[in-house]
Formats: structure tokens, sequence, C-alpha cells
């Protein structure tokens, strides 16, 4: 390997670590109106797929509005903080109230599970997504 | 040498031009803001977002509205903060989620006076077909209204400040005077000099 091709791999290495800092992945849990899980965390992050864990959801009812409950583990030994926001959509999949909900910073501590909840913006709402970044 | 001289002049004219160049871009307006630790948009969206969740699944809230939509008032939310922070825009968020769920309805006190004043015109200006103007005593009265308050606790060391919100809202029942509903927000913000701004 000449002095050129160390300094090229040094870069790159430099690069892909400056760009480390700004992962931006989005992991998706869908669940259906019966309640069925049909997608689990899916992510190129590695903090994401390495640490949490959609431990479980919920699905409830206030009048005729849904209302869901999602554990998030984190399984690592250290803190984990990212950001979560939930996303509605209706029967024929259309995105219901686009952009109504904001991502919201979580701190979650070390072998702790934390539930979020939420309660649909109206009642066209019948399936859910969790959307986790960091 | 004097070609590399010119060479290095150009060079670092094309990186400071380019480093002086002013950039604008279009941001996500839900993304999480961690400008400073005052009040902003996230603090503004999650409160929103939580007092509206915390309505819509109370339960006596859920049976109340199962087969009407009550009319609802805004009140105003006292700032007890140090801040300046615009509450209006906080129960403006809140006021529109309640709306676009279906299971409320408002009137709009901040709009009475436009409404007197189209009302005054169209009995008074002698423009508009008696038979087609909105009759005078007629509106629908507020049966609750919703107000509330918010806090701050700022502590701060030489190296960092911690801020503390908390937002509590009331729904009160204005035949009764009983608080069917509270709800509370509380919010922790702490902020420290990064090693690098030392």
């Amino acid at each position: 390997m000449t002095k050129a091709h160390i300094l090229k791999a040094a870069l790159l290495g430099a690069v892909l670590a400056a760009s480390g800092c700004a992962v931006n992945e989005t992991a998706t849990v869908t669940t259906n109106s019966a309640g069925e899980q049909s997608g689990v965390i899916v992510s190129n992050s590695g903090f994401l797929s390495a640490n949490l864990r959609i431990a479980d959801t919920k699905i409830g009812k206030a009048g005729d509005l849904m209302r869901v409950q999602a554990t998030i583990e984190n399984k690592s030994r250290n803190d984990a903080s990212f950001q979560y926001k939930f996303k509605w959509l209706d029967r024929d999949g259309f995105e219901v109230s686009v952009g109504g909900r904001p991502w919201q910073p979580l701190t979650i501590t070390a072998y702790e599970s934390k539930a979020v909840q939420a309660v649909a913006p109206n009642a066209s709402a019948t399936t859910f997504q969790i959307l986790v970044q960091d | 040498m004097k070609k590399l001289k010119l060479l290095a002049v150009l060079c670092l004219s094309v990186l400071v031009s380019a480093c002086a160049g002013n950039k604008v871009s279009y941001g996500d307006a839900t993304a999480v803001e961690t400008t400073t630790t005052g009040f902003g948009s996230t603090d503004l969206q999650s409160i929103a977002a939580k007092m509206v969740d915390d309505v819509l699944a109370f339960p006596p809230i859920v049976q109340m509205t199962a087969q009407r939509r009550p009319v609802v008032f805004v009140d105003r939310i006292k700032n007890k903060t140090t801040e300046h922070i615009d509450t209006e825009s906080i129960t403006d968020s809140i006021q529109t989620k309640l709306l676009q769920s279906g299971k409320f309805r408002f009137v709009d006190m901040t709009a009475v006076k436009q409404i007197q004043e189209q009302l005054n015109f169209q009995s008074d200006s002698g423009l508009v077909d008696p038979s087609k103007a909105v009759a005078f005593g007629k509106q629908t009265g507020a049966e609750f209204m919703l107000y509330g308050n918010m806090s701050s606790i700022v502590k701060r060391n030489s190296d960092t400040k911690d801020v503390y919100y908390k937002f509590t809202m009331k729904m009160v029942n204005l035949e009764t005077g009983i608080m069917e509903w509270a709800g509370e927000k509380e919010i922790r913000k702490t902020g420290s000099k990064s090693f690098l701004a030392l």
C-alpha cells in the first residue's frame, strides 16, 4: 500500500466518522386495527437496531378514537436519547393530519423500558406507525 | 515560484468564497429544536400534543362527547415564566387539534368585535336584504372554558443551566363551576457549555 492509499483510506474514515454524527434513519412499526403487529424496526442506524426494541404495542379506544401505547426498551447499558413520532393512517392508507404530530425527544436509562402513548387525531385513523430516529 | 504563489492565492480565494455565501434551507417544522434552553417550537408542539391526548382520552370527557360536541371557549394561559412566550399560539394549536378531532366546537372570543360589526352592517346599513340578514341573539353560549398557567424554574451555575417548565390546563363547566378536566405537561431542559466552547 502506498502512502497515497493510506491517505485516501484515512480521509474516507474521517468522512465516515463525521457523517456518523448525523445518522437520521427512521424505524417503523406498523400495527393494524386488529392489533396485529405487521412490521418491526427496520433501520440502518447502528444505534437504533442494536439498542432499541419496540417491546410491546397496545391498541384501545377512547370513544371512537384509536388510542395506542408502545413500550420502547433500551437493551444497552448506556442511556439512550432519541426522538419518536406517531403517524396515523386511515383505512385507505392516507395519512391523517399530515405533520400534525411533532418529533418528541425521549431518554431511556440503561435496560429500562418506557411507554409512549398517543390518541388518534380523529375517528378516521385506523392504523398507526411509530417512527424513531436518533 | 511566482506561479505557485498565484495558485495558492487562487485556492485561498476559492475556499473563502465557498464559506462566505449565504445558505438558506427549509427544515422540518416538527423536528426537535435545541438551539437554546429557552421556550421553543418543540416545547409548544409537545405541550399541545399532550394536552389534546389527555382531553380526548379522559373517560368522563369521552362519555360527554360520545353523542354531542360541547361548545368551549378558550381563555388565556397565564405566562408566569420569566420569558416572553406567546401563549395564544399554544392555545391556538390545542384549539385546532380539538376542533379537528370532531369532539368539540368553539366560540372564538377574539373575533367577537368583528362578528358584531358584521351583524350591525347587515341590520343597519340598509344594503342587506332583511330576510337574508343574520338574526341577532341566536348565538350559542359556551358550556366550558379552557384556561391555564405556565410557570418555570430556572437554575444555573457557572457552566450548566437547567430550565423546568410546567404547563397546566383546566376545563371548567361554566354553569356549575365544576372543573371537569385538568392536564399537566412538564418539560426539563439542560444546557451546558460544550468542551469546544470553553
